[in-house]
Formats: C-alpha cells, structure tokens, sequence
C-alpha cells in the first residue's frame, strides 16, 4: 500500500455561489505521479489549486471539507499559507520567468527566504537547474536573462524555480500543453525522474500524456470525481462508463 | 475526428466480418469436398485462400494505422487488439479448410472408413464452434462466446476415439494403415480448426470483459500443483 500523502475529503468548493466541486474525497499517493483529467471547466484546476491554497487569492470563495497534507489540515486557521506553499509548488500552463537572470530566477525563493551566503545560494541553483534537466543547457549562461530561454526552457526554469525552496509536492497544471513535442517529452522525462523525491500532481487535457506520465488518475466531470484508479486500469479497463466515453473521445 | 475514427473501426470490423465469412465458407465446402469426393471443389477452396491472405495484410495494415493515428484507450484499443487475434486465427482457420481438402483424394476410396470414423461430425461440431465464435465477435456476446470455450473438449474427444478406433482398424486391416493415417491427420487439423475457434472466443471475452481467460485454467493447475509440491517440501 502506498503512503498517502494528500488526503482529501468531502470537499465542495464555490465560487462565490456557484458550486465548482462537489464532494471530493481522494488519497493522492506519496512520491507518484497523479494526473487529474476532464472536460474544460470540470473543476480540475480548481481542485488543484485548492491543495496549496491558490484559491484563496479569488475573492468570493468559499471552502467546505477538509485536506490534509501528511495528516494536517492544510484548511485551518493556524496553517501558514505562505509556508505551506514552499511545501506545494505549482507550475502552471504558461512559464512565467521573472524578467532577471537565469541565476536569479531560481535563487529568487531562497533569497526571499533569508538565504544571503553566495556559496549556498550557488549550491541551490546548481542542484535545482539539475534537477530540472537544465543545467547542462545553461551552465554558461546563467547570467543571461531568463527571457532569452525556449518555451521549453523557460517552462523547465519555472520547475527549477519551484525546486530552489525544496518542496515535498509539485502541483502543475498544464506544463507541457504549450511546447512542441521535443520540449514535452523533456518535461515527461523530467516529471518522471521528479517523482522519485516529490509527489506531483498534474492536470492534462492530453490523454496521452496522462496515460505516459502518471501512476494514479482521476477523472473530473461536472465538479465531481468520477472515478480514481491507477492509470493503467483507468486507461484499459475504467470501471465507470463516463469514464470510458471520456478517455475514448465518446463524450457528451 | 471522432467521426472518421468510428469509420476506421466499423471499416475494419467489416473486413473481418468479410473475412470470416469467407472462412467459414471455405470450411463448409471443404466438408461437402469430404463427404462428396468433390475435388473440383477442393481446388476452389485453395483458390479462396490468396482472398484469405489478402485480407490478413489488409487488416494488420488498418489496425496498425488506427494505432498510430487515434492512439484508442479502453474499449477501442481491446478491440483493435482483438481484431490482429482474430485476424491471425482467422488466416490460420483458412489455411485447415486447405489441409482439409488435401486430404480428400487419398480417401477417396475410403467413403466406409470416412464415415465409421466419425471425422464428419467432428468436422460438423468443429464449425458449429468457429461460426458461433465469429457470432460472438460480430455481437459481442459475451454468453455465447463463453459456450464455445467450454466445447473444447468435446472435440478433443472426438479427435481421441478417432485416434483409438483407427489404430484398432490399422491391426485388423493393413491395407488400412494409409487411408488410416490420412484420417489421423485430418482429425489433427480439425482439431485445430476448434482449438483456433476457441482462442477466438477467448479474444472476444478479452474484448468485452478486459478479461484474459487464456491459459487460465492450465495456469491455474500448474500454480495449485506448485503450491501442493511446496507444501510438501515444508512438511518434509
């Protein structure tokens, strides 16, 4: 059995008074990949930006249920919203490199964090443009301005970025949905080596690349779960039937 | 997309439905070649076998591309899958219509032995099985599919009294070891015309069930005897 490390339940979740989701209840698995899929507008995005506490930022919201992260209730008044986004980084459809350098760009989160020592600070941008299969493209280069990367650079910068303040979970939405195919499969291989250190979840409307990256999947329709499997059972033999006519394009 | 996708897949299940057909016709006048000594009709049932071949390349060809082009999940893929099993066990039916009809010369003067021997009801059993496996296919009928995998042994049957009653006919009359022989292989090949039947079947429950049941029951034996066997070793 695999440890779980975000657990969510009964979650119903509004916008002002529309409801987006409804009654979510999902175990998402320690240091695996778990990919959310459905219709535009399902309340995928939503519920994933409700595990880090995005939402919060939308005036009008408001949030039922619980969501614990390693057995603490991440929705409680005592929890630490900015310390709890060091733990849950989020890199979304469109990179979005602050317009410095290479180098700072990724040392921005330690510095902010109070990180002054260059040595230190050298450390943490080395590992994470590692970490971020960057490294080896930019080593030269770090003085460039980060505006100056490829599309596929510049997304895997904003993972390096994440990476700096030393997450235990990665929430992205949509990170490869703006690459070519090239760029896409770095960021697959990258999100596959990731999971050995970090737990992911990601939203794709690419079915394909759910199928490739992800060992969990859960499909969204209508702000609710509809079905929560491992991705090989729910990419051969989904037990819902909403589930299969989505995955084979029979939808709607 | 999801329009020419639905095309590709109806395409294709024709194609196979075609191709069935044509096997199975192939399989009833290799019969009536059998029973009637019709060796005009033997040579028309080898012709059909170059139709046989051309729809195997034909559907590997469309499965392939259906492959590449649509990547199917669930359903759609089992079927596509299922459509290369069924293709292979199809070409292979044919190529028995064929092996069956080359067996008819050599009994031609042997109509008696033919007959006491019971090949022609196996031939009659064997059939029955393979249209009601391409049925099961056609309708996805998961029942129907069900019942011809457990008719299996009926023809195993069929094939071990036909074995038995010829080496008894062989030690009575020696002039009988020839046409005797022939018939032993005939029913080897019908045998394996309800063995491919079977294994179509078996694909259609994959298919509709995401279930494989091949070699179920053989792995199944083969673990309960290497549980006992351990179970053994420890009490030793």
């Amino acid at each position: 059995m695999e440890n779980i490390k975000i657990k969510t339940r009964n979650l119903n979740f509004y916008y002002n008074k529309k409801q987006a989701l409804f009654d979510i209840s999902m175990d998402i698995p320690e240091k695996k990949v778990t990919a959310l899929i459905g219709p535009s507008g399902c309340g995928k995005s939503t519920f994933l930006r409700t595990l880090n506490r995005m939402n919060d930022l939308i005036e009008d919201i408001k949030v039922e249920g619980d969501i614990f992260i390693d057995g603490v209730n991440i929705y409680k008044d005592n929890i630490d919203v900015v310390e709890l986004r060091k733990r849950v980084g989020m890199i979304f459809q469109k990179s979005n490199p602050f317009p410095k350098s290479i180098y700072d760009n990724v040392a921005y989160g330690p510095r902010i964090q109070g990180i002054k020592d260059k040595t230190t600070l050298d450390e943490i941008v080395e590992r994470s443009l590692r970490r971020s299969a960057l490294w080896d493209e930019v080593k030269d280069e770090l003085k460039k301005s980060a505006l100056m990367l490829s599309g596929g650079q510049q997304q895997r910068l904003c993972i390096a970025r994440a990476l700096a303040i030393d997450p235990e979970i990665l929430l992205m939405d949509e990170p490869a949905s703006a690459l070519d195919p090239i760029s896409t499969t770095k960021i697959e291989d990258l999100i596959f080596e990731l999971k050995m250190n970090y737990t992911i979840v990601i939203v794709t409307h690419n079915m394909q690349q759910a199928a490739r990256v992800s060992d969990y999947t859960g499909f969204f329709y209508m702000g609710k779960l509809i079905e929560f499997d491992e991705t090989r059972i729910m990419f051969t033999s989904p037990k819902e039937k909403q589930t299969e006519d989505y995955i084979t394009g029979r939808f709607g | 997309m999801q329009k020419h996708f639905e095309q590709e897949l109806e395409s294709l299940k024709t194609n196979i439905v075609k191709m069935a057909s044509i096997v199975d016709e192939m399989v009833e006048n290799a019969l009536t070649a059998l029973e009637t000594s019709d060796l005009e009709l033997c040579k028309k049932i080898k012709a059909k076998d170059r139709e046989i071949d051309a729809y195997d390349n034909l559907i590997k060809t469309q499965c392939e591309n259906i492959l590449a082009l649509f990547q199917p999940f669930a359903v759609d893929l089992r079927f596509i899958l299922t459509s290369l099993m069924v293709n292979n066990q199809l070409e292979r039916c044919g190529d028995i219509a064929v092996n069956i009809t080359q067996r008819v010369k050599p009994l031609i003067n042997h109509y008696d032995l033919v007959v006491e021997s019971k090949i022609i009801d196996m031939v009659k059993f064997s059939k029955q099985m393979f249209k009601e496996a391409i049925d099961s296919f056609i309708n996805r009928d998961l029942e129907l599919a069900n019942k011809v995998c457990g008719e299996d042994n009926v023809v195993d049957g069929y094939n071990k009294n036909i074995f038995y009653y010829l080496i008894d006919k062989m030690k009575e009359k020696h002039e009988l070891i020839e046409p005797a022989s022939h018939l032993m292989i005939l029913s080897r090949h019908v045998e394996r015309l309800a063995d491919h039947s079977t294994n179509i079947a078996e694909d259609v429950i994959f298919m509709i069930s995401a279930e494989i049941v091949s070699h179920k029951h053989k792995l199944m034996k083969w673990a309960e005897k290497e549980q006992s066997k351990n179970q053994l070793e420890t009490e030793e």
